[in-house]
């Protein structure tokens, strides 16, 4: 079974930027209009206003009620967005400057209230999360007929269906609830004053809401989710974690259809999952020969969305049969209550045993609840829907299998041969056009028209449709089941072939992009693989926007071959906007969304471990929707993505360790080598010095002549080996980059030669830069270090006398330079560690000292970094030569 | 002129008592002072000749240092500072300071550069006594008025980038002036192209090298600038 989680992307723990904190949300709940809501919201704000908070007026509904109105005086109020819709200029909360005002509370009337079009959010509910979100605490009013989950029992007491609900998450999430209440009676009383509503309508409303027995019921209904809220609230103090909600072992399985009674089936599961704390999933078969209509299928979508947002995990699976599909589910997810509608319709005509009965024999031990249907009009929503238009190739295709084996059919009784061949051959023709044709009905209409044709053309008296030998109605009839059945096996066997061949798609499709991503190097070719899959599956362009450190970066755009638009409007400011607000709020957003739907992508979030990592926009140029199958899938190589993205941000921060600590390794080596070899010099130096200070006049003068030489040169030593270190510590230090500048090798060798050993006045130094304006990008402190370094080498380890040369030229697109002694030369041994660590040759070198091996070592960790080459070799006839190349650069001088 | 006054403006204790020991050798006058605040008050009082400043000083920043100098006083300034304070010292002088040393130096060194500052004060008083448009130094003779450049009396075709590089150098000997000094001098302002000074740089000093052998009248300072030397004959 496969199944894929389609929820996540709207049912995420509200997470604010940052980490700031997370507005309160107070409810002033009342069970009908009038009773007082506005009026006690405000003046608690009042209250609120005087100890000095900063308290601003959103949005309240102008209801003429003077109490009200005059209450209203004091507070700072928005202006309401005006939006224009169909000629009319509808008021709205002005989110944004709401947002930009920042004020430590809000006051917004009517929660429920859905929002003209063009808004950001469909509905006001929307509007106050993303106030929540953004730190501001929230007043607001609602009505108990609005509650999402009281839906059912409100409209059986009142009659009237509500439209403009809330999910009950909301009613959740509120730090207060204030029941704002107050005896029917006395509402009554009020709404005669004419207190609620003008004059004109009191009449109609006291016909229809304003009876006793429903306020009465009302009351009832929301005094009761009060008591229901305080419970939930009470529950969680006691919990230790309050992060995350605790479920009990409970677990409720609803199932999802797309028949418009199943809302109810939702509700119901919904507040059971409540009053259980039970964790609750939502699951819809999406059988094989599926085949809705539009309106079963937008049907199907917001019922999706109603379970999302009475927080149920919403899973698909595929299989032909149902209640068989629905047991197994349940059974790997320890589901413990089935909740279902009482289905005739998810009973198949062959079946002999109700849904339920199904479900009972698959699975006698769970529980399952079964809800009534009684919307009797709506029976028919899951039964396919006899769709009676016929495709003109489809048809075409019938018409000419009929017409085959007719010819055919028609040879063989010129041929003389019986009629039970005939017959066969059509049955042929039917099994055929059984495969060959999408949709039942060709093969059905087949079956008839080839027993008609049969009869009309084959049996006596021919060409008429009469019988003349009763044993022909017995062979028609025959015919006809042989045809059916043929032709609904066959079709069913096609349809499981389509269902196999696209699960196994599905599965494909998921594995071949997790076996892609997995390959992929860095975040770029993440994205593009990505990319590849979804157009791939979707037919559409995909726009990813990567983030970079909390904030989104510029968009990645893959087009597909099918987009003709433009570009340019798809990353636009505004899409960017959407993209953004996705990110930030860690929820889809854009086209198809209730949110900002007037975006031209479809922009789901692609969330890491622990935060979103990047926001992948789905292009809606075409004018119809994702299907359930493409957008579950989508999301799981979204999923594949972030996963992969994930570990690609763990490896790369693994490596920058791994260098960190090769680096310390480096440092404390170095530390512990040199901590030894400095005190080799610090001794004779101080020894000396102590010793000229405390017997100088005992001393002759050629004698304390070679101590000032002993310390003179001892200091020298070390001098030069700081400057080694601090070269070392510069490439060490890692976040350090290179300092290079375009410099003249000929200015370089200079500067070089001018700190050089003082020995060098023994020996005799020739430059020759060949090309006099040889240049190179280099740090020039570290070269510098580097031409010292090999020089110094050269003078210490050859006798006096000996030359060395240095050679600059250019070779094509390199700086080679060569430095040459000629000296008594290397053993290959020496060569193949000169430049290791620590590594030193035993020849006894001018001035009786070991070296540290730590000179060439840098030398090649520095022109390594250079992406230069460094190597040793023979110089001819005798000697060595050091040699390193270095990219050269072009420098173009004009006056 | 009788013995020069240097004020050594230096928190090491060491290192100021290397220097001072050293002038004091050479016979030169010495004042010295631990901080900035206390160099600038020396400085006022005192009216010393040369002034030697660490850049690493514990109350205040080198760089402003000179700058406050420069406000005022035209007194050759050489900066001492560490390798790590590369940026510094440019920046030093770049604000005015006429030479530098690195740490560690050694006591030649030292001596050279004030040797050499002290020269060129003596010259400054004297030119500006004479207000020559004529400059010469070793077998180098620059006239400002005709823009004609001699070398041991042969006239050296240089071309207006060039000029305008050993004219900027000879008015300002002694003197080490940083790449950007110069771009700016030379090519205008905003113009940061290091390498192409260079260029042009390494042409005029083959120029130079070409027709008088053995002499090195321009000084690189790898990472600073550049500096005509004073050649004596």
């Amino acid at each position: 079974m496969v199944s894929i989680s389609l929820n996540g992307q709207d049912d995420f723990p509200l997470f604010s930027e940052a980490s700031e904190r997370v507005g309160k949300l107070k409810i002033y709940f009342g069970y009908a209009a009038g009773v007082g809501k506005t009026y006690a919201m405000l003046s608690d704000a009042q209250e609120i206003l005087k100890d000095g908070l900063d308290v601003v007026v959103g949005y309240v509904e102008p209801h003429d009620r003077p109490e009200t109105t005059s209450l209203l005086n004091g507070f700072e109020q928005l202006s309401p967005l005006s939006l224009t819709y169909k000629n009319m200029t509808l008021k709205e909360l002005d989110l944004n400057a709401a947002l930009k005002r920042k004020p430590e509370l809000i006051l917004v009337d009517e929660l429920a209230h859905t929002n003209a079009e063009g808004s950001r959010h469909q509905k006001r509910f929307q509007d106050i999360e993303e106030l929540l979100r953004a730190g501001i605490d929230v007043y607001t009013t609602v009505n108990v007929q609005h509650i999402e989950s009281l839906n059912d029992q409100v409209s059986a007491i009142t009659g009237v269906v509500v439209r403009e609900r809330i999910p009950d998450r909301l009613f959740d999430l509120a730090d207060q609830i204030e029941v704002v209440d107050i005896e029917p009676v006395e509402l009554l009383d009020r709404l005669n004053k004419g207190r609620i509503y003008q004059q004109h309508k009191i009449a109609q409303a006291l016909s229809h809401f304003f009876t006793m027995e429903k306020l009465v019921a009302l009351r009832e209904i929301a005094l009761r989710k009060t008591a229901d809220h305080i419970n939930r609230k009470a529950n969680q103090h006691t919990s230790t974690n309050k992060e995350s909600p605790t479920f009990t072992n409970e677990h409720i399985l609803v199932c999802l259809s797309g028949s418009p009674s199943n809302m109810k089936v939702i509700r119901t599961a919904a507040r059971m999952a409540r009053a259980f704390s039970a964790k609750l999933t939502a699951l819809y078969v999406e059988a094989a020969d599926d085949e809705h209509s539009d309106a079963y299928r937008s049907s199907l979508q917001s019922n999706i969305r109603l379970a999302e947002d009475s927080g149920a995990q919403i899973v698909t699976v595929y299989g032909e049969d149902i209640p068989k599909q629905i047991i197994e589910y349940a059974r790997a997810s320890k589901i413990s209550k089935i909740v279902a509608g009482r289905t005739k319709h998810l009973t198949k005509w062959r079946s002999k045993q109700s849904f339920v009965d199904k479900l009972l024999d698959y699975d006698p031990n769970i529980d399952l609840y079964i809800i009534p249907d009684n919307q009797d009009g709506q029976l028919t929503s899951r039964k396919k829907t006899v769709d009676f238009s016929f495709s003109f190739m489809e048809t075409l295709k019938s018409v000419f299998l009929l017409l085959i084996c007719t010819l055919i059919g028609l040879w063989f009784y010129v041929l003389g041969f019986s009629e039970a061949n005939i017959i066969i051959l059509y049955i042929l023709g039917i099994l055929v056009n059984a495969m060959v044709t999408k949709g039942r009905k060709y093969s059905l209409v087949s079956s008839i028209v080839s027993v008609l044709i049969f009869n009309f053309t084959f049996t006596e008296p021919r060409f008429t449709f009469k019988v003349s030998d009763p044993g022909h109605i017995i062979t028609f009839f025959i015919m006809l089941v042989a045809a059916l059945i043929t032709s609904t096996l066959t079709k069913r066997i096609a349809e499981q072939a389509r269902q196999a061949s696209r699960k196994a798609y599905f599965t494909e499709v998921l594995l071949e992009t997790s076996q892609k991503l997995q390959k992929t190097s860095d975040e770029e070719a993440i994205y593009y693989e990505t990319a590849q899959q979804i157009m791939k599956l979707t037919n559409r362009s995909i726009v990813f926007y990567p983030s970079k450190e909390d904030h989104l970066v510029d968009p990645l755009f893959f087009k597909h071959e099918s987009f003709t638009g433009d570009q340019a409007s798809l990353l636009n400011e505004h899409e960017k906007a959407v993209a953004e607000w996705a990110f930030k709020n860690n929820k889809r957003a854009g086209a198809g969304t209730q949110t900002l739907s007037n975006a031209k992508c479809l922009y789901l979030v692609i969330r890491g471990r622990e935060h979103p990592l990047a926001v992948a926009g789905i292009v809606y140029d075409q004018s119809d929707r994702l299907g359930i199958f493409e957008k579950s899938l989508a999301i799981a190589m979204l999923d594949e993505c972030a996963l992969a993205l994930d570990k690609e941000k763990a490896t790369q921060a693994q490596n920058e360790l791994y260098t960190e600590m090769q680096q310390e390794k480096l440092r404390s080596t170095l530390l512990r080598a040199i901590s030894h070899d400095l005190r080799l010099p610090l001794t004779s130096i101080s020894g000396n010095a102590s010793l000229l200070s405390a017997s100088a006049d005992k001393l002759s003068t050629e004698h304390k002549q070679l101590l000032y030489q002993t310390i003179q040169d001892d200091s020298a030593w070390l001098i030069r080996l700081i400057e080694n270190l601090l070269s070392i510590t510069k490439l060490d230090s890692g976040q350090l980059q290179l300092r290079t500048e375009i410099e003249l090798f000929e200015e370089v060798i200079d500067e070089a030669i001018q700190h050089l050993d003082p020995a060098i006045k023994d020996h005799s130094l020739n430059v020759e830069t060949v090309d006099d304006l040889l240049m190179a990008k280099m740090d020039t402190q570290l070269i510098i270090q580097v031409f010292i370094n090999i020089l110094n080498n050269a003078i210490r380890y050859t006798p006096s006398g000996s030359t060395i040369s240095i050679v600059a030229r250019r070779e094509g697109p390199l700086a080679r330079i060569e430095i040459s002694d000629d000296g008594d030369g290397l053993t290959d041994e020496e060569q193949a560690h000169i430049f290791d660590l620590f590594y030193t040759t035993n020849s006894a070198n001018s001035d009786g000292r070991r070296g540290l091996g730590l000179g060439l070592f840098l030398c090649q960790s520095i022109i390594e970094a250079h992406g230069g080459k460094i190597y040793v070799k023979n110089h001819f006839p005798k000697g060595t030569t050091f040699g390193f190349t270095l990219q050269a650069e072009e420098v173009s001088a004009h006056e | 002129m009788n013995k020069p006054t240097i004020l050594i403006v230096e928190d090491d204790q060491a290192v100021r008592k290397l220097i001072s020991t050293t002038v004091e050798l050479e016979g030169y006058q010495y004042r010295t002072a631990e901080t900035g605040r206390e160099g600038l008050i020396e400085l006022v009082s005192k009216q010393p000749d040369i002034l030697i400043l660490d850049l690493g000083l514990p109350d205040m920043d080198g760089v402003s240092i000179v700058e406050t100098v420069r406000g005022w006083s035209n007194l050759p300034i050489i900066i001492v500072s560490a390798r790590s304070e590369d940026q510094d010292k440019i920046r030093a002088l770049d604000a005015g300071a006429d030479d530098y040393l690195t740490k560690p130096f050694s006591v030649e060194e030292l001596l050279a550069r004030l040797r050499a500052l002290l020269r060129r004060l003596r010259t400054d008083q004297q030119t500006s006594l004479l207000q020559s448009s004529i400059i010469e130094n070793g077998s180098l003779k620059i006239d400002y008025a005709a823009g004609i450049v001699w070398i041991n009396d042969k006239e050296l075709h240089l071309t207006p980038i060039e000029y305008k590089l050993i004219s900027l150098l000879a008015k300002n000997i002694g003197k080490v002036l940083t790449h950007n000094y110069i771009l700016n001098e030379v090519w205008g302002k905003y113009y940061d192209d290091v390498p192409v000074l260079r260029v042009f740089m390494a042409g005029l000093r083959k120029k130079l090298r070409e027709n008088s052998p053995g002499e090195d009248y321009i000084q690189t300072h790898i990472g600073v600038g550049y500096r005509m030397l004073r050649v004596e004959l």
